[in-house]
């Protein structure tokens, strides 16, 4: 069940202004592209499909964000496997991943059963979150270009997440962005060139279904990431 | 051929910019951040540079007041070209043009690739003009 504040948290006037700011990028990425594809005679049509499908996802997962907070009612929420939404996040986002160098990875070590959660709204998060990393890490002091899709066990819970090797990811860097929001240009300046509207759409998604997005670490590298709950119900059988 | 420092955080749009200024007959190194943009100017020795303001950490602004600190590159021309509107300046960018040296403004949206290498050339030859 959503919370109260989850409908105007996604429809905000600032995570849409930090929407439409973040989308001038890959129109923009769209524009010079062909462009350039003009001046030479040789289009890049795999880069200018992969820039306009980064706008497609936002928006959509934007979108579905709105749906999920204004009919909470409408959440369908049922058991899941993690390691499956990774590899499909992962696919999605293997096009982007390459056009920005970063070499994308799932580590899904162990089984972890299955999770209560909405699937769409799942990997609309992790999709709209890795869109977004994927884009800044090129341009952040990571040794290494690189990003992980992951899951493991906390005592929370089930962990899935996204991990990068930069300590820029922290619950104080991801307060002080959505306290930023709508105030400044960069409220993830430590993170992101852009307005991160990536990173605060999967917090609304999160949000409406309950859900929190939390740094958290895997295996050296720092990420962010939510705990679901394991289903119990068919983990006795 | 001329030495221009583009300091753009996206790796498309960067690439797009590297491409059209090298078929203009530039020697040009692109880099993501201020900190490289700096270490970079200090090997490169770059006759222009074009600057994103909305950078990671150092804003663009950032950089130009600590590359105006040096003195050596007090005069090199530097060519904005950014995601921030003219009209979000509380000043219309006047310290940019009066305190920072600022060459020309461009508006990202707004600028195809044909005006950037057109905005470069108007520069280079003047900076030319006044050495000789």
């Amino acid at each position: 069940m959503a919370r109260p504040d989850d409908t105007s948290t996604i429809l905000s006037q600032q995570l849409l202004l930090g929407v439409a700011e973040e989308l001038k990028l890959p129109l923009l990425q769209v524009a010079r592209l062909a462009e350039q594809g003009q001046l030479t005679g040789k289009a890049n049509l795999t880069q200018i499909r992969s820039s306009a499908q980064t706008a497609l996802q936002l928006l959509d997962s934007y979108a579905l964000g709105v749906r999920l907070a204004q009919s909470p009612q409408d959440l369908g929420v049922e058991p899941i496997s993690v390691s499956s939404v990774l590899y499909d996040t992962s696919q999605e986002l293997d096009a982007m991943a390459k056009s920005y160098g970063v070499k994308l990875e799932l580590h899904v070590a162990g089984r972890y059963g299955t999770v209560m959660a909405n699937r769409r709204g799942l990997q609309a998060a992790l999709t709209s979150l890795g869109s977004a990393l994927i884009e800044a890490i090129p341009a952040l002091e990571a040794p290494q270009l690189k990003l992980q899709l992951a899951t493991h066990r906390s005592r929370y819970g089930i962990v899935a997440g996204l991990y990068t090797d930069t300590k820029q990811l922290t619950n104080d860097t991801l307060q002080k962005g959505r306290d930023l929001q709508g105030q400044s240009r960069q409220p993830l300046l430590g993170l992101t060139h852009t307005s991160g509207a990536g990173i605060f759409v999967a917090d609304a998604i999160l949000r409406a279904m309950n859900l929190n997005l939390r740094a958290s670490r895997h295996h050296g590298l720092y990420g962010v990431g939510t705990v679901l709950q394991t289903n119990n119900q068919l983990e006795l059988v | 051929m001329p030495n221009i420092l583009v300091i753009e955080p996206d790796v498309v749009l960067a690439e797009t910019y590297y491409e059209a200024l090298t078929s203009a007959d530039h020697n040009v190194v692109v880099t993501p951040s201020a900190q490289t943009g700096i270490m970079v100017a200090d090997e490169f020795k770059p006759d222009l540079i074009v600057l994103e303001l909305q950078l990671i950490e150092h804003s663009g602004i950032e950089f130009l007041y600590e590359l105006r600190s040096y003195l050596d590159w007090q005069n090199i021309p530097v060519i904005i070209q950014t995601q921030v509107a003219p009209g979000e300046f509380a000043d219309n960018g006047m310290i940019l043009k009066q305190q920072l040296g600022i060459a020309t403004f461009l508006y990202k949206p707004r600028t195809s690739l044909r005006q950037l290498v057109d905005a470069v050339d108007a520069v280079i030859p003047a900076k030319a003009g006044t050495q000789s």
